[in-house]
């Protein structure tokens, strides 16, 4: 295989793993490492295969840029789905990022579900609500007989207020999960860059 | 057996936690290296060899101006080289002055504090190995 094929084979597997990014962003950045490789591979006391050691394999090089624009997208973002999609790659890293993932996972759950109790509540106004009992406090939708049971311990205590009350509490999970999510994306920032570092460089010329 | 892994423990402690301090640095170290114009990312790596003993991999760079050029903290250009291919050259924009200064002064502060602290750790070691 030729110097120039393993390049663009090296090239061709960068640019299919940065899926995810605009075309331009993409081709800018094979653009660089093709330019990176060229410079590199023109020193005679550069080998080509030094070159690739010190890249690292494509894929991971893209993983690199992918994190780190998903990430930066994450703390300027206020789509769950981006910062969810941030906080599961920084769960790859880690025991740190899992427990930022777990944490991601139950603001907005609980979120949604508050959400969901008060758009229920007009449909099923008998069985949704804040029940309170001898060991019970919480929000649910409740089927069967006990609800309709007047000797039972468990009452609804919130009737219709229970909308505005759900309303609240869910948009109120939802922006503190968000917030807290894109600052603690600030610490993983510090984190994206260091997975490559322990490709070796051969030491290279001074300028 | 035991006694083996404590001392491999501790032998691997320093190693990473000088690689999570270098790791620390970078940012800071990247930004400052363009504070006298704008370099490319090969140069990049040379000019942080040579003035910071940071020896980077090269797959590490580029990722890391990319996102600080996504921050606003560097820009990126395009040049013809005289080497027959262009290069991509990036220069702090005001913002990145502003973080790079701060952050100097930070790391500066710093170092300074810790420095009086840990003299008296190197003075013992200078006594403990005589010349």
């Amino acid at each position: 295989m030729t110097s120039e094929t393993q390049i663009n084979d090296y090239l061709s597997q960068l640019r299919a793993a940065l899926k995810g990014m605009t075309v331009s962003e993409r081709e800018d950045i094979v653009e660089e490492i093709h330019m990176h490789i060229r410079e590199r591979v023109a020193d005679p006391q550069c080998s080509l295969d030094a070159v690739f050691a010190g890249l690292g394999p494509a894929h991971e090089l893209a993983q690199q840029y992918r994190t780190g624009v998903l990430v930066q997208r994450a703390r300027t973002s206020i789509s769950p789905v981006v910062i969810l999609r941030a906080a599961l790659r920084w769960a790859t890293t880690g025991i740190e990022g899992f427990i930022v993932f777990v944490i991601a996972i139950i603001g907005y759950a609980t979120g949604v579900i508050f959400l969901l109790l008060a758009l229920m509540k007009p449909f099923f106004p008998a069985n949704t609500g804040l029940w309170v009992g001898p060991n019970e406090f919480n929000f649910s939708i409740r089927m069967g007989a006990t609800m309709t049971n007047p000797a039972s311990p468990v009452h609804e205590v919130l009737g219709w207020w229970l909308i505005p009350v759900c309303l609240v509490l869910g948009s109120l999970s939802l922006a503190l999960t968000t917030k807290l999510l894109q600052f603690l994306m600030g610490r993983f920032r510090w984190k994206v860059p260091f997975s490559a570092a322990t490709h070796t460089r051969p030491a290279m010329m001074t300028l | 057996m035991a006694k083996q892994i404590v001392s491999s423990s501790e032998l691997d402690t320093p190693d990473k936690w000088e690689a999570q301090m270098r790791k620390g640095c970078l940012e800071m170290a990247v930004l400052a290296s363009l504070w006298r114009g704008r370099l490319y990312g090969l140069e990049i790596l040379r000019v942080l060899e040579r003035d910071s003993s940071l020896v980077l991999s090269e797959g590490t760079i580029y990722p890391i101006l990319n996102r600080l050029r996504t921050e606003g903290l560097v820009q990126s250009e395009w040049v013809e080289a005289d080497a027959g291919h262009p290069r991509k050259y990036y220069e702090l924009t005001g913002t990145g002055r502003d973080r790079t200064t701060h952050m100097a002064e930070t790391w500066t502060e710093f170092s300074t504090g810790l420095g009086y602290l840990i003299e008296p750790v190197l003075n013992k070691k200078k006594v403990e190995q005589p010349q």
